[in-house]
């Protein structure tokens, strides 16, 4: 972190296409009220007034009078000056990956990396998202390998989870940098806070990205399951395996098409096109790899480093990944280009 | 080793040295001095930056929480007033008298006194409310003599006089005061939420907007050092230094 102090300073004033509206009507007018919103929150970390949730939706109570109108949340909203992004993205290996230590949704690579980049001193913590006993998520600040003990850090959750308002706080904390993971609209916040502020490009070293299709809000998600007979206290595992949702509680298992429960995905991943995370350093899901695998699409230096450092140790096992079965989700949310109004 | 021998002293020195202890316990018994101080008639002179009860000026107070912030012993307790303004109470069970809060106080409403005789019935009674802290405390005083120490040299002196001290500080004794400015680290991180310049008490910190780009102040004269924008910034990129 720069030590030098000054006491004179340039702030950027982003601009207004609603001139004489406060900043966050701006956001509302372009973003929310299109349900382009994606609900990663990245407005929400760096609001310094309370843009919030409420009713499933980005808002701020009172914005009339309590809206500083200082613009940051329109400068750093991936979907402002929304630039679409599809396809698999440039990357310096494809592999797959199973850790020898933990384990997860998969092949639970993802722990693997935020720990060993942790482990390597790249960084002092790693943001996870955990869960309650009703599944509805709860972010994590992990310090320690051991914590990983928790089981709930890892899996995947269905439902959206407040990473990068937690990343506000955790890059005030931090020493050596934060480790996070989080789905490609999460991954395209911490870039535009990255472009933006350069606290978050100091602070902020691995960025690990989840193939994602859709997601769903918690009240919805979790009504719809319990309508179909999931019992949340027994409920261990969820998944979308082949286009099925699959609920798997320790005397069961509940299934249905995802198809289904189209109604319910959330607003804002209509006009997603990025399955594979394209801003992240490395990207994981499990299509593309055996089962029990986690595939691991390396894009930068950094992510090389780490994947190096676990290679090094002996702490995963890994096999080959193939690029080919991501072809039609890739395809699949490339179409949703045309659900976006200009 | 070193082997510790008596004196060679010659007869004479001796009977000088034996002539002064006789003397010494002749006027002990006809004038006994003693160090102890007789409390409660007695009192000692306790010096003006004597670490003592707190007094508070809510007039003073620019409600930056410092003094709750750097109380080591979390005596301090910050409760909100009809004014809708938070101010100090001191619980006196837990206060160690470091005066870290004074040190801190940038706005001077936090005084000492040389009291250190508050007695309480319960604990309860320990935890001091604002108001209590405005007007000094009653206690009753049976003090007649003043008892000062002073030391010359080796020798210890007790000076006793019939007065009675005055127990409050009005001019804080000039101590070196390390003058802080507030100072940004990193302006490229700053979002222009304007949060600092309307914390600032002192008017210290400015904004003007030209050609499309904001220009933040902080004019280092007018700063009084209190602390209050750096606790305020959301991004956390403004810093006290030392000016
Ligand atoms: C909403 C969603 C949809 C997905 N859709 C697909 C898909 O269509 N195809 C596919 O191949 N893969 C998909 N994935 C990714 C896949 O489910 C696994 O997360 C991925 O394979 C990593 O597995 P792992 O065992 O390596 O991860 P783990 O080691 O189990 O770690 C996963 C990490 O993801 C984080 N996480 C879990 N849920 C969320 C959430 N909702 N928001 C933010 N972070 C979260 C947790 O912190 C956890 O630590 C999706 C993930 C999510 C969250």
């Amino acid at each position: 972190m720069a030590t030098e102090t000054e006491s004179e300073w340039d702030v950027k004033v982003p601009d207004k296409p609603l001139k004489d509206k406060v900043y966050f009507e701006n956001l509302k007018s372009v973003v929310i009220d299109t349900e382009m919103c994606s609900r990663c929150l990245t407005c929400a970390a760096v609001c310094p007034g309370g843009i919030t949730v409420v009713n499933n939706k980005v808002d701020f109570p009172d914005y009339e009078t309590k809206c500083f109108d200082c613009g940051a949340c329109v400068r750093v909203c991936p979907r402002f000056a929304y630039e679409p992004k599809s396809g698999l993205g440039d990357h310096i290996e494809f592999t797959a990956g199973r850790s020898k230590r933990f384990s997860g949704q998969d092949g639970a690579m993802v722990t693997e990396l935020l720990v060993s980049a942790m482990e390597m001193g790249m960084t002092d913590r790693a943001l996870f998202a955990g869960r309650d006993e009703k599944w509805a998520t709860e972010m994590f600040h992990a310090r320690d390998p051991e914590q990983l003990a928790i089981t709930t850090l890892g899996g995947t959750k269905y439902t959206f989870a407040d990473v990068l308002p937690a990343l506000k706080e955790a890059v005030k904390f931090t020493k050596s940098g934060v480790g996070i993971v989080g789905t490609p609209c999460i991954v395209s916040g911490v870039r535009k806070l990255q472009q933006e502020y350069p606290i978050f490009r100091e602070k902020v070293k691995l960025v690990v990205g989840l193939f994602c299709t859709e997601n769903f809000h918690y009240d919805d998600i979790s009504s719809y399951l319990k309508a179909k007979g999931v019992d949340f206290s027994k409920l261990v595992k969820t998944d979308i395996i082949k286009g099925k949702f699959v609920s798997t509680m320790t005397d069961g298992k509940v299934k249905f098409k995802v198809a289904e429960a189209e109604a319910i995905v959330a607003s804002g991943c209509n006009v997603c096109t990025d399955f594979t995370a394209l801003e992240s350093d490395a990207s994981c899901g499990s299509v593309g790899s055996a089962n029990g695998f986690s595939t691991v699409v390396v894009r930068t230096e950094a992510a090389k480093k780490v994947m190096a450092f676990i290679r090094e140790k002996g702490y995963a096992d890994f096999d080959e990944g193939d690029p080919a079965q991501l072809g039609f989700l890739i395809g699949h949310k490339q179409k949703r280009a045309e659900n976006i109004k200009k | 080793m070193k082997k510790v021998t008596v004196q060679d002293q010659s007869t004479v020195e001796k009977v000088k040295c034996h002539a002064a202890a006789i003397g010494v316990a002749m006027k002990e018994s006809i004038y006994p001095l003693t160090a102890t101080v007789q409390y409660p008639r007695q009192r000692k002179k306790m010096p003006d930056n004597f670490r003592g009860y707190l007094l508070f000026d809510p007039e003073k107070c620019i409600n930056c929480w410092e003094c709750a912030f750097i109380c080591p012993a979390n005596a301090i307790r910050m409760k909100e007033a009809p004014n809708k303004k938070y101010y100090p109470t001191v619980d006196y069970g837990k206060c160690i008298f470091c005066h870290f809060c004074i040190d801190s106080c940038s706005g001077g409403a936090l005084r000492t006194t040389k009291i250190h005789d508050v007695a309480y019935k319960d604990m309860d009674d320990m935890v001091t409310l604002t108001e209590e802290m405005i007007e000094p405390p009653e206690i009753i005083r049976e003090d007649k003599t003043l008892v000062e120490y002073q030391i010359d040299k080796k020798d210890l002196q007790i000076k006793k006089t019939r007065e009675v001290d005055y127990l409050f500080v009005d001019e804080v004794p000039p101590s070196v005061e390390i003058l802080m400015v507030s100072m940004c680290i990193d302006g490229a991180s700053c979002i222009g939420c304007h949060v600092c310049e309307q914390v600032c008490e002192s008017g210290a910190i400015s904004s003007a907007i030209a050609n499309g780009v904001m220009r933040m102040k902080i004019d280092t004269d007018t700063c009084t050092g209190c602390g209050l924008c750096v606790k305020e910034c959301s991004m956390q990129i403004l810093k006290l230094v030392r000016k």
